[in-house]
């Protein structure tokens, strides 16, 4: 058995991520996070919005990743994203305008339903600001 | 001279419509591109997706008794199809060859078959809707000119409205209608059944697989799972259908400009040969009028 895992990460619009990692960690819809070492047995799961942190060649790095599933087998990581953004992809000043945007929302938000989407999109701006280190985590 | 002067007209604008077609064949092939390059990032997903849908199913049918709920009922033991909701998608507009026409023929062989099972309709593409309108049929949904990045959306709502249908007990199976791009040079009307799904039978492969930990338990991880395909299914069939459209328009529009180049060819021949003939005309006019 190898000590290395097969990482991949898809989502519908693109193959955000194909490498291999000695380890990694990634936030469940229910159990929150859960770290994977070469070797695990098969498991799938629902994801939740969080941070992905796997450590490439001793260099830890993480991705963000918005719902979906992780298959999970001994020697591969299959991340099935609705939505993941590598690091590069996210770009400061505007998330900072949307997290405005977002706070100004949640504000004013009449009904729950216009409440909870508000939370949801300031949450999602949140984990992408933590993602470029510029928001801590919550 | 009034023959030349009425070909050179016509050149003219045989010109102009040559000029048309060719801009809208290197607008399509931009578009097709686009498209196409949506469709190749969703395959890889999608071809996932259902793997591990596979997986889990066969696992399941397999495995210890789980409890029914109707969404997994859906995938693992289907009710008879007896009430359908059916999405046509075509295109907005024509010159695009029998891109259209095709599907709609498809369409039309499909009702006329199930006529009465076919509860709700929806239509993406004005043509899709058009038809609709002319054969009377009431549409439930219409998403007309819906641009590329929309199409997502379009899928979501309608995957999620079809599943809570389902769940409500008051549809059977939900159909799709596109045209399924196999080539830029080819494009196939399919009609294609998104769920309750057709799982082959997988019990034979000798392949050993570890049974998956379904965490937190097989019921939430189903349940979450399967809208999800049933999305990604059809969010690929839009797509695959605007990259038909696209190429499909494409090669109708490179056949348009090489009909044109031909009929400026031969037009231009003919009032070639019209003026040599008023010109060895004339000259036949002064000499015999100087031999006279």
């Amino acid at each position: 058995m190898s000590d290395q895992i097969l990482l991949e990460v898809v989502t519908p619009e693109r193959r955000v991520l194909s490498v291999h990692v000695s380890e990694l960690q990634f936030r469940t819809a229910t159990r929150g996070y859960y770290g994977i070492l070469p070797g695990h047995t098969p498991l799938l799961t629902p994801l939740g919005d969080g941070l992905l942190y796997y450590t490439e060649n001793g260099e830890k790095r993480w991705i963000t990743v918005f719902g979906g599933f992780a298959e999970v087998g001994p020697e591969h990581v299959s991340i099935l994203a609705r939505v993941s953004e590598t690091v590069e992809l996210l770009d400061p000043g505007q998330l900072n305008a949307e997290r405005l945007k977002a706070e100004q929302a949640v504000k004013e938000a009449q009904t729950p339903e216009e409440l909870e989407q508000a939370q949801v999109a300031l949450e999602t701006t949140l984990i992408r600001l933590q993602a470029l280190g510029l928001a801590s985590d919550h | 001279m009034a023959g030349v002067q009425d070909i050179r007209r016509r050149i003219r604008s045989v010109k102009n419509t040559q000029q048309v077609t060719k801009a809208m064949k290197m607008i399509s092939a931009v578009k097709l591109r686009k498209s196409q390059e949506r469709l190749v990032s969703l395959r890889p997903y999608a071809t996932k997706l259902l793997q591990v849908v596979q997986n889990v199913v066969s696992q399941m049918q397999q495995g210890e008794t789980t409890p029914m709920t109707p969404l997994i009922q859906a995938f693992l033991a289907p009710r008879e199809e007896k009430r359908l909701r059916v999405v046509v998608v075509a295109g907005d507009k024509g010159l695009c060859g029998g891109f259209n026409a095709n599907l709609l023929k498809l369409a039309d062989a499909l009702f006329r078959e199930r006529r009465e099972e076919i509860l709700q309709l929806d239509v993406v593409g004005k043509r899709a809707a058009d038809w609709a309108r002319k054969q009377g049929l009431k549409t439930t949904r219409e998403y007309i000119a819906t641009p590329l990045p929309g199409l997502a959306k379009v899928a979501n709502e309608l995957a999620t409205e079809a599943i809570r249908q389902y769940v409500a007990d008051e549809i059977d199976a939900l159909y799709v209608v596109y045209n399924f791009f196999t080539s830029p040079m080819n494009q196939t009307p399919t009609a294609l059944k998104v769920f309750p799904m057709a799982l082959e039978n997988r019990a034979e492969t000798d392949q050993e697989e570890v049974p998956y930990l379904l965490e937190p338990d097989p019921v939430t991880v189903l349940e979450a799972l399967l809208p999800q395909f049933v999305e990604t299914e059809l969010s690929r069939c839009l797509l695959e259908s605007s990259a038909s459209e696209h190429a499909a328009r494409m090669s109708a529009m490179d056949k348009a400009s090489t009909n044109a180049a031909e009929m400026i060819d031969r037009l231009t021949l003919h009032m070639n040969k019209l003026r040599q003939a008023s010109i060895t005309n004339q000259i036949i006019e002064i000499v015999s009028g100087a031999n006279a």
